[in-house]
């Protein structure tokens, strides 16, 4: 096995603890199941000696995340070449044209964007340093479960919600396409806004941002195929913008000695994440959130025993 | 001048304020910044505050979109109605 040393000796992460978290990483990140909680209980409850506050393992964690946003992107590369370009439409013309499905989309991510990326640069050091530890993380986990669970209770609960999956069943059930875009724009500004900001309760180690997304889109009305998708569009800028921000860590000092297991977990990440958002978009065509609900209560439950213990 | 109008102008005030003041945010250390600024240090520091500044920008950017739209052909339209 490699075995790489960084900081001086005083910190290790071998090759193989640099693909198993890309893995880990690339699956957590995308399904409702929280990445940043397992990449805080799996390393303890493996017993790998991984400061996760420690810049070096922060600037690890940058590639992983960058890895993730660009298969994101790349994956719904035709729908952002749509939403870019009606983004470039509303600017040129001054308004979002009532049948401009793609610019009001691309509106739609901006005001739900910008909430949790105020939130996340304003916090989400304090609310790491505050929380990121196994017993906490495993508690979220938990709580992760039960947002999980109420948000299929709670289906098509907001007010207009049960109109408007009355008017998208009629609609073309084309999961892709500009069908898809259409059905995605009937969100209104407000409640972009307010699937937005839950993003920022991703900050907690154990909530996904996912599944929060996914929770407040089924909310409002969309199906489980939609909400997925849109979740995994308003992940891409925040994972994308998030990972840049921090690229200079893994450049400079900090990443001295990180940067080849960096690479390995990124790729690992990478491919993980290519797999679960084909599978994800296929599951949720016919399947609910709840088994993950069932498995953040019981794995938080099972993490919560072994660390109180 | 029109309420609409003055909305706009208020944002797009505000937004290029916000600019600026992200810009000093990323080219000033904390020490150098002015000291009404959250974040100001007295003591000497190198220390930049980059989060705010990227904060201040984006929600600058923000206003300054919304004042764009705001005074659009379709605001016009419906305000001459």
């Amino acid at each position: 096995m490699l075995v790489f040393a960084a900081n001086g000796g005083h910190h290790a992460i071998t090759y193989f603890q640099a693909i198993v978290i890309g893995l880990l990483q690339g699956v957590t990140e995308l399904f409702p199941i929280s990445s940043l909680g397992h990449a805080v209980i799996l390393p303890k409850l493996f017993g790998w000696n991984l400061n996760q506050k420690e810049p070096y393992y922060l600037a690890f964690l940058v590639a992983t995340h960058l890895a993730t946003a660009i298969v994101l992107f790349l994956f719904f590369l035709r729908e952002w070449v749509r939403i870019l370009r009606g983004l470039g439409r509303s600017l040129r013309d001054r308004q979002i044209a009532p049948d401009d499905a793609d610019a009001r989309l691309a509106w739609l991510l901006v005001v739900g964007t910008i909430p949790a990326g105020l939130i996340g640069l304003l916090f989400e050091h304090q609310l790491r340093s505050l929380f990121a530890n196994p017993t906490a993380a495993a508690a979220f986990l938990m709580v992760n479960g039960l947002i999980l669970f109420a948000a299929e209770r709670l289906r098509r609960r907001a007010p207009g919600a049960p109109e408007r999956a009355q008017l998208l069943a009629r609609s073309d059930e084309s999961p892709t396409g500009p069908e898809a875009e259409k059905r995605l724009a009937t969100l209104g500004y407000g409640e972009a806004v307010a699937v937005g900001t839950a993003q920022a309760a991703a900050l907690f180690p154990g909530i996904s941002r996912s599944g929060v997304t996914m929770g407040g889109a089924l909310f409002v009305g969309l199906t489980h195929e939609d909400a997925a998708r849109y979740a995994f569009l308003l992940a891409t800028p925040i994972i994308g913008a998030a990972a840049l921000l921090k690229l200079p860590d893994l450049f400079g000092p900090d990443g001295n000695g990180v940067r080849g297991p960096a690479l390995a977990g990124a790729l690992c990440a990478g491919l993980a994440a290519w797999a679960s958002v084909n599978f994800l978009m296929r599951y949720f065509e016919t399947n609910r959130l709840t088994p993950f609900a069932w498995y953040c209560l019981l794995a938080g439950f099972g993490a919560l025993l072994v660390f109180v213990l | 001048m029109r309420r609409d109008q003055v909305l706009a102008a208020v944002a797009a005030l505000v937004g290029l304020a916000l600019i600026v003041v992200g810009v000093i945010y990323l080219a000033f250390d904390e020490h150098s910044i002015p000291s009404f600024f959250p974040g100001h240090s007295s003591h000497p520091s190198s220390h930049h505050h980059a989060k705010h500044g990227i904060a201040a920008i984006l929600l600058g950017l923000a206003c300054l979109a919304f004042a764009w739209f705001r005074t659009g052909p379709r605001q016009r339209a419906g305000a001459s109605a």
